[in-house]
């Protein structure tokens, strides 16, 4: 089990998986309401994309799932981080789901459709907001709370700071 | 404050990791969608859709551009991250030069039903470079620190480390360092006197000297943030009493050095430790 995990956690890369799966969905979404917004001058070319940036996005998000749960369970629960990614995990499933659905209502039109317009629409623009929202308490967890920076890089950190004459705590 | 906000110091988030999902998807759905023009003979389209996949992957590219050569601009020049910054701007450049010239190629060939050779070797070596690309920006925040943190630093941090020594006697001295004349309030200087590389700052009027490294994952101080007397680590929020070197937030537990700061002969010093035995 140690050897999933520490694959999920992206040891063997130098680099926590989580981050570089969710570029996917979190650039496909978007897309697909742009492509859907611009189905109303470019038509069915507009509807076809959209449907495939959904289609991958759906994809690449299963694939993130497990590597951030991961992620998460390594943080201790009494760190606000705990909650901002509970909070970032639940928002998500709900991203995902709505765009499930949005999928499921476009399969046997996209190829023909020259419009995206009503439901589907509508869930895309729900799903986006939302997706932007759970986006970015993902990157607060980094770039505020400093989740997974300098975890495998910890022994280079250290050696700089030794040779820098810090005070170090014990190994 | 134009850099302030291309830093993203409002969103209390860095923009341009946020900004480069686009670019980084959007030209992989164009590939894909390159790749699907051969497997689904009968899809018709897939190349025209490619095309603009990777028409609004450039766009998305040059937007994220300009916040990132803000934030490359902003790392330390004798930062370890900073040649990894260097490799991950160049690739970029030359990642969106190949895409350009992808668009222009292809754009004759929009009603064909697979995406010509040319074309999809471009694209191939273009998804290539960004991954090692993105690859390294990534090894820049995960590794590096790059951005953490940084929009709870009130004041621009040090450009680089000034060195400064001792001279030979080797017994504890003070060392005169003019640029701190100069510092304003909440302001930083990175130091390194005979290998021993400190934080200087300056609060309310009085300079204080301690060590730059945090202890718990060893995060630059230089850069943190400061409140009274404390200095924030901006990797991990672990905070510091700069007067006394001591804990008052985790999750850091070992205190500080701090170094003694006197003024002699009208000019700021400060007391570099005794010469040590250099540990191999």
């Amino acid at each position: 089990m140690k050897w999933l995990l520490d694959f999920l956690k992206g040891k063997w890369l130098k680099h926590p998986l989580h981050p570089i799966l969710v570029h996917v969905p979190m650039a496909m979404w978007p897309s697909a309401l742009i492509f859907d917004l611009l189905s109303r001058w470019n038509g069915n070319a507009m509807v076809r994309l959209s449907f495939y940036a959904i289609a991958f996005g759906l994809i690449a998000s299963l694939l993130a799932v497990p590597t951030g749960v991961v992620d998460w369970s390594g943080i201790k629960k009494e760190k606000p981080a705990w909650k901002i990614g509970l909070y970032h995990m639940i928002l998500n499933l709900v991203v995902a789901l709505l765009f499930a659905v949005n999928l499921g209502l476009r399969v046997h039109t996209y190829r023909e459709e020259t419009i995206v317009v009503g439901a589907p629409l509508a869930l895309s623009i729900i799903g986006t907001a939302l997706l932007i929202g759970s986006a970015y308490l993902g990157g607060l967890m980094v770039y505020d709370y400093g989740i997974s920076v300098a975890r495998m890089s910890k022994k280079k950190w250290r050696k700089i700071a030794e040779a820098g004459g810090a005070n170090l705590p014990q190994k | 404050m134009l850099k302030d906000f291309l830093e993203g110091k409002p969103f209390r988030h860095p923009l341009h990791p946020m900004l480069v999902h686009f670019p980084i998807g959007l030209f992989i759905l164009s590939l894909l969608l390159d790749l699907g023009s051969f497997a689904f003979r009968s899809t018709p389209n897939l190349v025209r859709d490619a095309f603009y996949a990777m028409l609004l992957g450039i766009i998305a590219a040059l937007i994220a551009a300009v916040p990132g050569f803000v934030d490359y601009t902003d790392i330390r020049s004798d930062h370890p991250g900073k040649r990894t910054a260097t490799a991950h701007l160049t690739l970029n450049l030359i990642v969106v030069g190949l895409y350009g010239i992808n668009l222009g190629v292809r754009s004759s060939t929009l009603d064909a039903f697979k995406t010509p050779v040319g074309p999809l070797i471009l694209s191939l070596v273009g998804i290539a470079l960004l991954s090692v690309s993105g690859y390294l920006g990534g090894r820049l925040v995960y590794d590096d620190g790059i951005g953490v943190g940084r929009h709870k630093r009130r004041t621009s941090t040090p450009e680089n480390t000034l060195h400064l020594t001792r001279g030979g006697n080797g017994e504890a001295v003070f060392v005169p360092v003019p640029e701190a004349e100069s510092l304003r309030d909440r302001e930083t200087l990175r130091v390194e006197i005979d290998g021993q590389v400190i934080a200087i700052a300056k609060l309310d009027g009085n300079f204080y000297a301690f060590q730059e490294f945090c202890t718990h994952r060893f995060g630059p101080l230089s850069e943190g943030d400061f409140e009274g007397f404390n200095v924030q680590c901006p990797w991990h929020n672990s905070c510091f009493d700069v007067r006394t070197g001591k804990v008052t937030n985790g999750p850091a537990k070992v205190d500080l050095k701090t170094f003694k700061v006197e003024t002699h002969d009208g000019k700021i010093c400060i007391g570099a430790p005794r010469a040590t035995e250099k540990s191999s």
